[in-house]
């Protein structure tokens, strides 16, 4: 349930680049930390995440337990055609998830 | 909690001769637990006998102003060469010229007796405290031994 | 020798005694006179923000950067979400949140009209959760509790903190800011120590605040996540050695309720990055 939000400008003009911000609600639990009782807190990081411009890969991200937690991607794309840009991403509890925005190009 | 009914410090100020050791115990036997610096032990603004036999030891004692998890001195105070601190407080800088080692030790032992309305912590005071986490009821933050090396450490701070 | 040592103990136990009689005055001098004085007048208020850096300001003005709108987003779905005996959502009825709930966090803690009880944001919204919408309510601390009411908190940005500590809400009042003056821990300090005589100042490398309430819940940095303002307390109680009261505790709604009185007229920010 929410777990990231994207940012995108609402209209982009053809051939022009624009940016694409995506923020994920996700604990990055290190596996170095311990919880009050002292016990161990089991890593679970962002493994991959990556980006698709109408199906097409436009980003791929490793990520490791070097990221802060509720990490915030921002990048660049070439604006082509309408359509959407789709996240995908996993983590070491084996949890997948998606989330999408359409973009809209003029000209 | 393991009983305690004197601190450390009662023991080693009467550890003397042992006809003194006993009747100190059985005096400090009525005292209420805990009691901590005895007036006794106090002379104007100063305590002027060390709490303990060994010596104080200054680099422990710096260590023991730094250390997040015990003294952190650091919070409030300035001390030469420390990369953050605090400002809360006057720097510690020249204090050892300032001050005698015996009044250094009343104030770290327990600021209270020379500034009433002090923010400074007592450290070697258990007593007249309201809502202590459990681990720390009873005791004090330094040892007797850890206000003598504390102590060490401000005098070389000239 | 021995008998130096007896006459130095008897003087002892007495100066004991004497300590004893002292340490029984409540350690409470900071007190101003009258309950309602105010120690900051109500034109020198601030909230944390202003004793924050540069960069978590930043952070907290943008609203697709601050990580806290993470949580108002959750918020914003478990709000049109049904659930409970009768499928309802807290929007089928409370309407659109922006202006139903534009200002409800400022008012509170206050005493329910229903249970005559104090309740903070959190327990009114757990009370209709509960009671109105017959779900289970949301526990203390969890993603969805911190969620939700960061929500509903941001529906009060901009306006100005308004409690009341009239009829029964004062005997809180009273208890609260007993609470707030009570040098406590093992470090012996009160909640003024810090936040009313030395704002502004450094401890170790944090600048202390006001500790004011008014922009709960906050995405802190340190903790890598949201917390509630009885988890911020709980923080500071632990930074003093002292007893730490579980979140939702009677006493820390007490203070609660003193410090949002002391916040008079500060407006809402929810939801704050802190460091
Ligand atoms: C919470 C803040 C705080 C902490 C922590 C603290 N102090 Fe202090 N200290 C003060 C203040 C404030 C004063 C100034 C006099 C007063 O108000 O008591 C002071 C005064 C002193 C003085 C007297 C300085 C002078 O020039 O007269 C010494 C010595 C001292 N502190 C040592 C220490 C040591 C050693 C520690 C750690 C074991 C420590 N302090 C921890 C706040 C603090
Ligand atoms: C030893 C000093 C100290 C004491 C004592 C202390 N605090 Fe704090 N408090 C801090 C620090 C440091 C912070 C984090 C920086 C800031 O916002 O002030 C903080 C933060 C807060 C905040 C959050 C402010 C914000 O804008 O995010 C509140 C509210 C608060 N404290 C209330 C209290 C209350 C109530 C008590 C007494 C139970 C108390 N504090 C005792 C040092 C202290
Ligand atoms: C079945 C209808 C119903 C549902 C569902 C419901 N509420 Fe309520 N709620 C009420 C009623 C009735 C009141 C009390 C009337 C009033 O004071 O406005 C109330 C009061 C409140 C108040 C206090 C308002 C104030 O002005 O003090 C809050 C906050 C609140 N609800 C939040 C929620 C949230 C959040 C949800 C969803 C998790 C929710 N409610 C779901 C009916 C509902």
């Amino acid at each position: 349930m929410a777990d990231a939000r994207i940012q995108i400008a609402p209209q982009v003009k053809r051939g022009d680049s624009f940016e694409v911000k995506i923020a994920i609600r996700h604990a990055m639990e290190t596996g170095y930390r311990v919880d009050d009782v002292g016990k161990p807190i089991k890593r679970n990081v962002i493994r991959a995440l990556v980006c698709k411009y109408n199906g097409t890969e436009a980003l791929r991200v490793d990520m490791s337990s070097g990221f802060a937690a509720n990490p915030l991607l921002q990048f660049w794309l070439v604006a082509g055609n309408s359509g959407e840009i789709s996240f995908e991403w996993d983590d070491d509890a084996g949890t997948r998830y998606a989330e999408r925005a359409a973009v809209t190009v003029a000209g | 909690m393991a009983p305690r009914p004197f601190s450390r410090l009662h023991r080693t100020a009467c550890a003397r001769p042992a006809f003194a050791r006993l009747l100190a115990t059985l005096a400090l036997a009525a005292l209420p637990a805990h009691a901590d610096l005895l007036p006794a032990q106090i002379s104007a603004d100063s305590v002027p006998r060390p709490l303990t036999a060994t010596p104080g030891d200054a680099a422990h004692g710096r260590a023991l102003l730094l250390a997040r998890e015990n003294a952190n001195c650091i919070l409030c105070h300035a001390i030469p060469e420390a990369r953050f601190s605090g400002n809360l407080a006057p720097p510690l800088d020249g204090v050892g010229a300032r001050l005698s080692a015996a009044q250094l030790r009343l104030r770290v032992a327990d600021n209270r007796q020379v500034h009433p309305s002090t923010i400074m912590p007592s450290y070697f005071r258990s007593e007249g405290l309201t809502g202590v986490a459990a681990q720390y009821r009873g005791k004090t933050v330094l040892t007797a031994q850890e206000v003598e090396d504390v102590v060490a450490y401000l005098q070389t701070l000239k | 020798m021995a008998r130096g040592a007896a006459v130095s103990l008897a003087v002892a136990r007495i100066g004991a005694a004497l300590l004893a009689v002292a340490c029984a005055v409540p350690a409470t001098l900071a007190y101003a006179q009258s309950s309602t004085t105010r120690v900051i007048p109500l034109d020198q208020l601030k909230s944390g923000l202003a004793y924050t850096g540069e960069d978590v300001r930043a952070l907290q003005a943008d609203d697709f950067a601050n990580p806290g709108m993470l949580w108002v987003e959750r918020g914003e779905k478990i709000w049109n979400t049904p659930a409970g005996a009768d499928g309802k959502s807290c929007a089928s009825c409370h309407g659109d949140a922006k202006s139903s709930m534009k200002g409800v966090a400022a008012r509170y803690p206050a005493i329910d009209a229903k249970s005559k009880q104090l309740l903070n944001i959190e327990a009114r919204i757990n009370a209709s959760r509960s009671g109105d919408q017959k779900a289970p309510a949301f526990a203390p601390e969890s993603e969805d509790m911190l969620a939700i009411t960061a929500y509903v908190n941001m529906q009060s940005r901009g306006v100005p903190v308004g409690v009341s500590i009239d009829g029964a809400a004062r005997e809180h009042f009273e208890r609260g800011r007993a609470f707030y003056y009570t040098r406590r821990g093992q470090m012996n300090m009160s909640c003024a120590t810090c936040h009313e005589q030395n704002f502004g100042k450094r401890l170790f490398a944090e600048t202390i605040s006001q500790g004011q309430p008014n922009d709960f819940p906050i995405y802190r940095l340190e903790w890598q996540t949201m917390g509630s303002l009885h988890r911020r307390l709980r923080a500071c109680l632990y930074g003093v050695r002292a007893e730490l009261l579980p979140v939702g505790s009677p006493e820390l709604l007490d203070v609660e309720l003193f410090l949002a009185w002391r916040a008079q007229g500060l407006k809402g920010e929810a939801p704050a990055v802190r460091r």
